[in-house]
């Protein structure tokens, strides 16, 4: 079939472009260099993330990130101290025309399953009211939390195998573990669970290591007939109709 | 030269939502005491109704009143005490003096994250005098930040 599909292509090649497109399929090592970047101007927020994916062809790839958070917040009423890890899987598309990305450029958006363990404390929190402050601690606590994510991003081959790109993360919680009363403020690999709905945005620097090569057919688009041309065959149609009329 | 374009366009898109998302701040806007609140019923008429002047403070603590000969007061907000497990008020309705107490458990409760935590309290049991107050009743237990009455004093 690729055989006499690059005949056809080889045949009018002077004129039209080839049939098929040659498409490297990748696994790829991406690093997210943001967090440790926001860790520079705070000292209280660090993550840690990265992720490992692997073309099935030339639309979807598999997608296995994972990452560190250490976040710790206070202010004048309370601290609070977390930590964990938390990984996402899922599946990313390419919705780029082959011919355009060609292995080297993505512009798609993944959708990711999010499991996040960690643990939380508050060391100290305070209240005033009329009676006097009032001073208490809350011991370190593990939970699950896990949510789901749509990551809509753009990636472009640099040079060699170096990839680089950015990525939106707008992430829905499915759950986050905590109680009515007492429930975590900011949840690894989700943000601050204080709604709902999360976002964020990841810069990668991405390693590729191509492990094999396809040929994509190429859906070229139908070249408009001019409306000179297709008056005739109507006009053909409408005569054979008055053909057969007596 | 235009996919250069494109990619700008796409990374001032970036950069401006991250900037944005970045420099959300928040301040806490709520109400941040969990009081328990009390209506007041003239117990004649069952109706609710403020009596002449109200006046109420802490045992123990007469120099600081929670309200000083108040007139109009339907509903008072008590503060419990988060750091006991029971508080005792003097409550004076139009010149006579009562003691109210309060027996509860206390529980930390986190309104948000600009706002931190406050206390939340779960009423047991009340006992008050009968000097003007004739009889008090609770009708929720849950003492929180909502605007939801928790004990009714009919005088």
């Amino acid at each position: 079939m690729s055989s006499t599909g690059e005949l056809m292509a080889q045949k009018p090649a002077a004129t039209e472009p080839p049939d098929t497109v040659t498409i490297p399929l990748a696994i790829r090592a991406g690093v997210d260099i943001s967090g440790p970047v926001i860790y520079l101007t705070d000292k209280n927020n660090l993550t840690v993330e990265g992720y490992l994916s692997a073309d099935l062809n030339e639309k979807r790839s598999l997608f296995l990130g994972g990452g560190y958070s250490n976040y710790k917040y206070s202010q004048y009423n309370y601290s609070y101290v977390t930590n964990g890890f938390f990984i996402k899987a899922g599946v990313d598309f390419n919705l780029m025309k082959p011919q355009t990305a060609k292995g080297k450029y993505w512009a798609g958006v993944g959708l990711h399953y999010g499991l996040s363990s960690f643990s939380y404390e508050i060391p100290e929190l305070s209240h005033d009211n009329y009676w006097g402050t009032t001073t208490a601690s809350l011991p370190s606590q593990s939970l699950w939390s896990h949510f789901i994510e749509a990551s809509p991003g753009f990636r472009a081959q640099l040079f060699g195998n170096v990839t680089i790109g950015w990525s939106i993360s707008l992430r829905k919680m499915i759950y986050s573990g905590g109680g009515k009363d007492i429930r975590p403020i900011y949840i690894p690999g989700y943000g601050l669970a204080a709604s709902s709905f999360s976002s964020g945005i990841n810069y990668y620097i991405i390693w590729n290591f191509r492990y094999k090569t396809i040929k994509v057919l190429i859906k070229k688009d139908q070249p408009e007939e001019p409306e000179e041309e297709t008056t005739p065959s109507t006009n053909t149609g409408s005569g054979n109709m008055q053909n057969l009329e007596p | 030269m235009r996919s250069i374009r494109n990619v700008l366009n796409a990374v001032i898109l970036a950069g401006s939502i991250l900037l944005a998302y970045s420099c959300t701040t928040g301040a806490c806007f709520d109400e941040t005491t969990a009081y328990m609140k009390a209506s007041l019923f003239l117990n004649s008429t069952g109706k609710q109704t403020a009596p002449d002047s109200l006046s109420l403070w802490g045992a123990g603590m007469d120099t600081s009143k929670i309200y000083n000969s108040q007139k109009n007061l339907k509903q008072a907000l008590v503060p419990l005490d988060a750091s006991s497990g029971s508080c005792s008020f003097i409550i004076k309705i139009s010149g006579v003096y009562d003691t109210l107490s309060a027996w509860y458990s206390t529980y930390p409760h986190l309104l948000s994250k600009d706002c931190g935590y406050t206390f939340y309290h779960n009423i047991d049991s009340l006992h008050t005098t009968n000097h003007k107050i004739v009889k008090i009743s609770i009708t929720k237990n849950s003492v929180t930040t909502l605007s939801e009455e928790n004990i009714r004093i009919y005088y």
